[in-house]
């Protein structure tokens, strides 16, 4: 073992990597906790990679393969059927774990100077996991899957001047078909997994350059009264331990609630009753069915849409304009503005299923 | 100038009979016209009815310009659909038709508008029929007078005079038959008939009178659905049929028969009435020669296999009627398994015996056999294909194949027609090895669901055995840790 760590540290210097890591520290406050959603999201991304690389060995893109394709990996294919709920539901533990992340970096401003760049990576990583979800769930061309689309690219298209031909670009026409599901499957296992990788390259490297952000307040203490723990064993096995027992809630919810196939689409079918969309998007697709069709002279559902865009990029522009936090100040109206979108969320959510 | 002559004779006939008469029937009776002389044995005229009641003008006037004047609400001989509206001025009103005594229903006017007669125009200008077009105009008489056109003995006539007028129907239904009359001659009902028994059915009894509608018409008494019924109230009427020596079970039977709960309950108009065994028109009951005819209208394929049979040749020998022999006629109940075989609730039985006839009885009990084995083991799968389908396992594939074994069951049911037991064995034989496919597929998919429980169970163990051996380094590692800052 010490010899092989010897021929490799002659080549690639590992010495250095060692003692990078043998220095870098974990604050360790009330907080710490959150740290770990990061490392959870990215072992659920790994999780995706994988699993998906397995799909792709059975996975027919087309509307008369897509369908048959999937019944064949659930039904035939040893394991498909664990390799594909798993797949399913860590895209779900995917999103979820991101958001979690998402708002305990913004509830702990930890997108302040100088890791704006960190967080601007993260949404645009957090978007890119939506594009995967909406992607992802029209590839096994099922009637749930098809009439989602469906209404998810007319939602799209209603966005005023450039909604119609976003609608075209993303349908490969002008109807949901199997032009549309073979351009998601290369959004899906192509363009997205390449955006991706890169901006977690980015993400990553920053955060092994900064380190973990500290409470505000925190930095202001004397070094020597601070509380840290190393990242080497003590944080990276922690991490583990958790990717551990999230494997283990994935394996349970695999095999107990394995997820369904549901009926193959039929474009000629009238769209079957409660159509919804994945639960990350519920909340939105709730206000839309809320807004009265008019708002002054304002067509409701442009309203929502344009008010959801704008809200959307304050958000990820947040490290430029909270300048308090930025200079090491506690800025109140964040917390209550991130207390307002957690809540208008959940509830928003809960409505969506309920109503 | 001819008419000015019989004007003027009229004028100085008129003239010399007293006031107070019916002024109309005296002049018209010194022209001799052949109404008045029909209008005295009219049921109308007996009531005290007058011509003017129906023609307008003044009947106590002998002077004919009065009389028949326009002042005086004369309306002459009326055409069109006014000759219906003129009787409907009685028959509609129930005071009136009460005041004459009568008991007749006042709806006939409002059912002849609703009737396909009624409805319908052949010129635009008047609907189809009148009043006058069956009854007669002058010289009614109720209907149960044997004088009158539509007394259940002329009543075909009567229709015919339109509906075998291929010319007339023409201009009005080109593709409805002008031969019904014709037919109706050949029928049991039509023979009876013409032999002056008044009771059995003519058109009226099964098209209605004045609310006759199109065959076509939900509401028509011939309505596939609603024929059984229409038949029935003759047939059924214990009473009414008594001295025509038939049972009168035969509605009761097929409202419970395979037959008659498709087309009654489950409204299916592909399913037989009693007319498409019996025929309409012609209605005859089918003979033991044609029964197999009959029934292989639809059966097509089961009286092909019967008439190869060597059954074909043992029921004509013993003057057996085909079909019916096994299945019934009227009580005709879904075909299972207990019609066949050997048991006392099966039919092959009653002339295969095990001492007179012991290679049929064989050859029925294997079939019983073979059929019941089909059919359990296509339960057998069933039940596994359900219990997997519940585990959540994806058992789709099987669960379409196990429709070929509800075919092949379904075929053999054709095949018993041919009673060759080889044919039979090799369509159940078909049927059972696609059942145990299935059955094997099914089992497979409970057996993974059960392994995925128990790898579920094993890969837990072994993750939490990691996660507490991990859990047990950190706090050894930070034991050591902080022992070292200590130091």
């Amino acid at each position: 073992m010490t010899k092989l760590y010897a021929w490799v540290d002659e080549r690639v210097q590992l010495e250095d990597l060692v003692h990078f890591m043998g220095k870098k520290y974990v604050p360790v406050h009330r907080h710490s906790v959150w740290y770990y959603f990061g490392g959870i999201t990215l072992f659920l991304f790994l999780i995706q990679v994988v699993t998906g690389i397995l799909l792709l060995l059975y996975y027919k893109s087309g509307e008369e393969l897509a369908f048959e394709s999937i019944q064949f990996i659930m039904s035939k294919v040893q394991f498909g059927w664990l390799i594909r709920s798993i797949h399913s539901w860590a895209a779900n533990l995917f999103i979820l774990a991101a958001m979690v992340h998402m708002f305990s970096v913004f509830f702990e401003r930890a997108y302040r100077k100088p890791r704006e760049l960190t967080w601007l990576t993260g949404m645009l990583m957090l978007f890119l996991g939506l594009g995967f979800g909406f992607s992802g769930y029209l590839l096994p061309w099922n009637e749930l899957a098809f009439f989602a689309t469906k209404v998810g690219t007319d939602i799209a298209g209603v966005v005023p001047v450039i909604g119609k031909p976003i609608m075209i670009f993303l349908r490969g026409g002008e109807d949901v078909t199997g032009a549309t599901l073979s351009r998601f499957f290369g959004f899906h296992v192509a363009v997205f997994p390449g955006i991706f990788t890169v901006l977690l390259g980015i993400h990553l490297l920053l955060v092994q350059r900064q380190g973990m952000s500290e409470p505000i307040g925190a930095e202001s203490g004397a070094a020597a009264t601070q509380t840290t723990m190393p990242f080497f064993p003590n944080f990276l096995l922690r991490d583990l331990l958790l990717w551990l027992i999230v494997l283990n809630i994935l394996a349970i919810l695999a095999v107990f609630f394995p997820w369904e196939l549901g009926q193959k689409a039929d474009p000629f079918a009238p769209a079957p009753a409660g159509i919804l969309p994945e639960w990350y998007f519920l909340f939105m697709f709730q206000t839309l069915k809320m807004i009265p069709a008019h708002v002054w002279f304002i067509d409701g559902e442009v309203l929502g849409i344009v008010t959801f865009g704008i809200a959307g990029l304050l958000w990820m522009l947040v490290p430029f304009w909270d300048r308090k936090s930025a200079r090491g100040e506690q800025n109140r109206t964040i917390t209550y503005i991130g207390i307002f979108v957690v809540g208008y969320i959940i509830i928003l959510t809960i409505l969506g299923w309920l109503l | 100038m001819k008419q000015l002559a019989a004007i003027s004779v009229l004028l100085v006939v008129c003239a010399g009979y007293s006031h107070g008469a019916d002024e109309c029937v005296k002049c018209h009776q010194l022209l001799g016209d052949k109404p008045t002389q029909l209008f005295k044995k009219d049921i109308h005229a007996s009531k005290g009815i007058s011509c003017a009641d129906c023609h307008g003008g003044n009947p106590k006037s002998d002077d004919m310009e009065r009389a028949m004047s326009k002042a005086a609400g004369f309306i002459g001989i009326p055409k069109g659909d006014a000759i219906s509206e003129a009787c409907a001025k009685c028959h509609a009103d129930e005071a009136t038709m009460k005041s004459f005594g009568s008991a007749l229903p006042v709806n006939q006017w409002k059912f002849l508008q609703t009737s396909v007669h009624g409805k319908l125009a052949v010129t635009g200008k008047e609907h189809i029929a009148q009043c006058t077009t069956c009854h007669g105009a002058h010289g009614i008489v109720s209907a149960k007078n044997p004088a009158s056109p539509v007394h259940p003995l002329h009543v075909v006539k009567t229709c015919a005079t339109c509906h075998s007028n291929a010319v007339y129907m023409r201009s009005y239904n080109p593709s409805l038959p002008v031969d019904q009359m014709e037919k109706y001659r050949t029928s049991i009902h039509g023979m009876r008939n013409a032999k002056g028994d008044a009771k059995v059915a003519e058109c009226a009894s099964c098209h209605g009178a004045h609310d006759i509608r199109s065959a076509k018409d939900l509401k028509s008494k011939v309505y596939a659905t609603n024929l059984p019924a229409t038949c029935g109230s003759c047939h059924s009427n214990a009473e009414y049929m008594k001295e025509y020596g038939i049972p009168t079970d035969q509605l009761e039977k097929f409202s419970s028969s395979v037959h008659g709960i498709a087309l009654l309950q489950k409204h299916d108009l592909g399913a037989p009435a009693c007319n498409s065994c019996h025929g309409n028109h012609a209605a005859t009951p089918p003979g033991v020669e044609s029964i197999s005819k009959v029934c292989g209208t639809c059966h097509a394929l089961n009286a092909d296999l019967f008439s190869a049979s060597p059954h074909k040749r043992a029921f004509d020998d013993l003057l057996l009627p085909e079909c019916e022999t096994c299945h019934g006629n009227h009580e005709i109940v879904a075909a299972t398994n207990e019609l066949l075989g050997t048991a006392p609730e099966a039919t092959c039985g009653r002339c295969h015996s095990e001492e007179d006839n012991a290679k049929g009885f064989q050859a029925a009990a294997l079939m019983r056999l073979l059929a019941d084995s089909l059919e359990s083991d296509e339960q057998r799968a069933q039940r596994l294909v359900d219990e997997a389908e519940q585990k959540g396992m994806e058992i789709s594939e099987a669960k379409y194949k196990l429709r070929d074994a509800r075919q092949a069951r379904l075929e053999a049911r054709t095949m018993v027609h041919a009673f060759d037991s080889e044919k039979f064995s090799e369509v159940i034989g078909k049927g059972l090895a696609v059942a145990s496919t299935v059955h094997g597929e099914a089992h497979a998919a409970v057996d993974e669901y059960y392994f995925r429980r128990f790898g579920l169970g094993i890969a837990t163990l072994i993750l939490s055995v990691l996660v507490v051996s991990l859990y047990l380094t950190i706090r050894r590692i930070e034991k050591k840790q902080q022992k070292a800052t200590v130091l």
